[in-house]
């Protein structure tokens, strides 16, 4: 178990992490999300002890972060580099190397990873040889060859396509089912609702949101109806016990903001007037309550 | 230890099988070599290429044509053995004016002969006429005669006096004729230069020298050289002393430099001297920033590739940096022990008469790792700080260029340092710790071995500064490792190993 406590971090007067606390359970994948900026990327690297912390303590298997070997640990940074002369092969029996594997292991793993990401006709080539995307997936490897109990990708599917996405997807899932951590940061929200169990919303270093999906998702639940219809629908303006979430064109969503009226009768009193087309019950998704969230943050600071 | 071990042969690895590595130790010092040795060879194989004639023109009355000749023979020969220098003493005797005044003045000589010997006559027809007791008219006869007498010699001094007149006329003519018709011999070269000597040579000791080059001071001093030895010794020869007393006291003095060392007195030359020093203290610099270039750059990929984060996963700052410094010492290491080897060939095989140089021996090898060692320590903990603190490698060049020219600084003082290797100025230089390798080493090719106390007090310097250094850029790798995009000012530098 990860055990982040009361983290701080301040970069000269600007503070990246600000008591920022958290748990990632073995056999769960925890999400950080956040827009550009609000210290993600510092949290993951005080998680690979390349920072430390100013204040507060993370603690893995209640052991403190600097005194847990570090081969335990397995890393993809959000700055992609790789030695651009390096063979493929060569660079990553080295990583494995350092993680203490020998060098007979380190090099069937990564020939077994290789292979798995459709990369082993590449071992001999130098890396610089290789696509964006292609290196990309062998920096992947380098934080998964050793099989490290705790596996900390930042932004993981910037820049893959989709056949790519899918197949890192089920190395992860795959990780995660063998019981490990995974703690990953993204502000592409709809991979957050594919994969994450739990998950954090970071800005300007503060953790404004936590949980599970569900308790999130329950939590902004509001009870919101998409309208849609093929005719001017602007006369929902005037029912008093209905606000405007969105309005579009020929189509609107709505919250219903009395205890006088029901879906049913609000239905029954629009299809009285016009031609429905949809008529929906709206779950809030992430990425509605990300920016709900944030921009209710800045109204809070500018005022 | 077995990280730093792994990131040690990776970075060995990988700018082992590079082609700079390879230019560096093999093109560079030959590149050099050549650089240094080549105007030497072809000044002293120009010289020698083929024979030159040099004009004489000798308007005194002594022969010394063939003694001239004889002198540069005996100093200066071409390889195969054939004089370097043959003297061609210039003939007027054909000129047409020096001709006819040559002819004008042989009538006047023999006028004047003839006057004399009327002369002699009447002086012994006077002389009969004195001794004889029984002449008649004695007395007539001898007035007569006497009279005769004073004519004659009048007409006789007259006549002498206009010969000397008329020799001084041909003397000029025959000077002024020689050096025209050897100025023509000059711009057809033909002749390399010529030589005046005057009447007055052996007093005055004024000699000319006429060349289309006079500013070749090689070839001027040994013409001067060669006459002052001839003139010295005609002067000598015109004393009335013996020959042999005068070459015996002529004999010239010779300076063989000799050098102190530890295995006794050593035959000294400035030019394998200074080259040894040269070519010593250019190659440690080149180690040391061959492999400290490469330090240096790999710690800036790294920081703008971002690897560091990679590698700062799974080892500490601590063992990438140790990795670093020893995997690409042990390269620097491998490059010196090459040109040992090569220098060892030379040895052992006699190439190139390096059997005979002294400094070319097992224990200045020893000294030379020593300080190789030592100094790329020093110079690898500056360069990995340096490489941490900028961003790029255009920023941090400026730097490394600085560091390069503090660092050549010993081989453009290699004159000042053979002219006094133990002047004050050298001294205190030797013991700047940046600078204590590259002095050292020439000190060890000058006094064979250097004077042990001398060791040990600059290598504890240097230890010394390798441990305050290394310590200081152990923060600095740390801290400025993961700092990209910008530069750290200096007052973050400070601010940083402060709260550190």
């Amino acid at each position: 178990m990860v055990e982040v406590t009361k983290i701080k971090k301040a970069f000269d007067v600007h503070l990246a992490v600000d008591d920022l606390s958290f748990m990632v359970k073995p056999g769960e994948i925890f999400g950080l999300l956040g827009p550009n900026g609000a210290g993600k990327t510092t949290t993951l690297r005080m998680l690979m002890n390349i920072l430390r912390p100013d204040e507060g303590e993370i603690l893995y298997k209640d052991i403190p972060r600097s005194k847990v070997s570090r081969k335990l640990f397995g890393y993809l940074p959000e700055e992609r580099g790789l030695y651009q002369p390096a063979r493929v092969l060569d660079f990553l029996i080295y990583i494995g190397l350092l993680n203490k594997l020998s060098k007979h292991r380190a090099e069937v793993e990564a020939i077994r990873y290789l292979d798995k990401l459709a990369l082993v006709g590449y071992t001999r080539h130098r890396i610089d040889q290789l696509s964006k995307g292609m290196q990309q997936k062998i920096q992947f490897i380098t934080a998964i060859l050793h099989d490290p109990e705790v596996l900390i990708l930042d932004e993981p599917f910037v820049g893959l396509d989709p056949v790519n996405q899918i197949i890192l997807r089920d190395l992860i899932q795959q990780h995660k089912s063998e019981g490990k951590i995974i703690i990953l940061s993204t502000h592409q929200m709809d991979e957050v609702e594919r994969h994450c169990d739990h998950i954090c919303l970071l800005n300007q270093g503060r953790n404004i949101l936590q949980g599970t999906i569900q308790q999130i998702k329950s939590r902004f639940r509001e009870d919101a109806y998409y309208i849609e219809s093929e005719e001017d629908i602007s006369f929902i303006r005037d029912i008093k016990a209905v606000k405007i979430l969105e309005e579009h064109n020929r189509s609107c969503k709505i919250a219903i903001n009395s205890k006088d009226i029901t879906k049913e009768k609000l239905l029954q009193s629009l299809i009285e007037k016009i031609n429905i087309k949809k008529f929906i019950k709206v779950e809030p998704t992430l990425n509605d309550i990300f920016i709900k969230l944030v921009q209710k943050e800045e109204v809070v600071e500018k005022k | 230890m077995r990280n730093i071990f792994h990131i040690a042969k990776w970075e060995f690895l990988t700018r082992f099988k590079t082609r700079s590595f390879l230019f560096s130790t093999f093109i560079l010092p030959l590149i050099f070599s050549l650089l240094i040795t080549l105007p030497v060879y072809f000044l002293t194989y120009e010289q020698k290429v083929s024979t030159k004639l040099v004009g004489l023109v000798n308007l005194s009355d002594i022969n010394i044509s063939n003694k001239l000749q004889e002198y540069l023979n005996r100093s200066y020969k071409l390889k195969n053995g054939s004089p370097e220098y043959i003297i061609l003493p210039v003939s007027v005797e054909n000129a047409p004016s020096y001709k006819s005044a040559i002819a004008e003045l042989q009538k006047i000589a023999a006028q004047r002969d003839s006057i004399s010997r009327a002369y002699d006559e009447i002086k012994i027809l006077r002389a009969s006429y004195y001794r004889n007791p029984n002449l008649m008219n004695k007395e007539y006869l001898l007035q007569k005669s006497y009279n005769q007498m004073i004519e004659i010699r009048e007409s006789k001094d007259l006549l002498e006096m206009e010969y000397e007149n008329y020799k001084e006329v041909v003397d000029s003519i025959r000077s002024s004729e020689a050096r025209l018709s050897a100025d023509s011999l000059l711009i057809k070269n033909i002749l390399n230069a010529y030589i005046v000597l005057p009447e007055n040579v052996f007093d005055a000791g004024l000699i000319e020298y006429h060349s289309q080059h006079p500013g070749d001071l090689l070839e001027s001093e040994r013409m001067q050289k060669i006459l002052n030895e001839v003139v010295i010794k005609e002067r000598l020869s015109q004393a009335d002393i013996e020959s042999e007393q005068i070459i015996h006291w002529l004999n010239p003095v010779k300076l063989i430099k000799y050098q102190l060392s530890s295995k006794g007195p050593t035959e000294w030359d400035f030019y394998i001297e200074f080259y040894g020093s040269v070519i010593g203290v250019v190659l440690l610099f080149m180690a040391i920033f061959t492999s400290g270039g490469f330090l240096f750059s790999s710690v800036l990929q790294e920081k703008t590739n971002r690897v560091i984060e990679i590698l700062l996963s799974y080892a500490s700052s601590r063992q990438i940096m140790a990795g670093k410094i020893f995997g690409l010492g042990f390269l620097g290491l491998l490059q010196v022990l090459i040109w040992l080897g090569i220098a060892a060939i030379f040895v052992l095989f006699n190439l190139f008469q390096a059997g005979q140089i002294s400094y070319l021996n097992l224990e200045n090898a020893f000294y030379f790792l020593h300080y190789f060692s030592l100094g790329y320590l020093l110079y690898a903990a500056i360069f990995v700080s340096i490489g941490a603190i900028f961003s790029s490698e255009q920023e941090a060049q400026q730097i490394n260029i600085i560091l390069r020219t503090i660092a050549i600084i010993p081989v453009l003082l290699v004159f000042l340092f053979l002219k006094e290797p133990a002047s004050d100025i050298i001294t205190i230089l030797t013991y700047i710790p940046l600078l204590t390798p590259y002095f050292m080493i020439m000190k060890i090719s000058q006094y064979g071995i250097p004077v042990s106390s001398e060791i040990y007090l600059t290598s504890g310097i240097l230890i010394l500064s390798i441990i305050g250094m290394v310590f200081v850029a152990a923060k600095i790798f740390r801290l400025g490792i993961l700092i990209y995009g910008k530069k750290l000012s200096l007052t973050e530098i400070v601010h940083l190993l402060r709260s550190s």
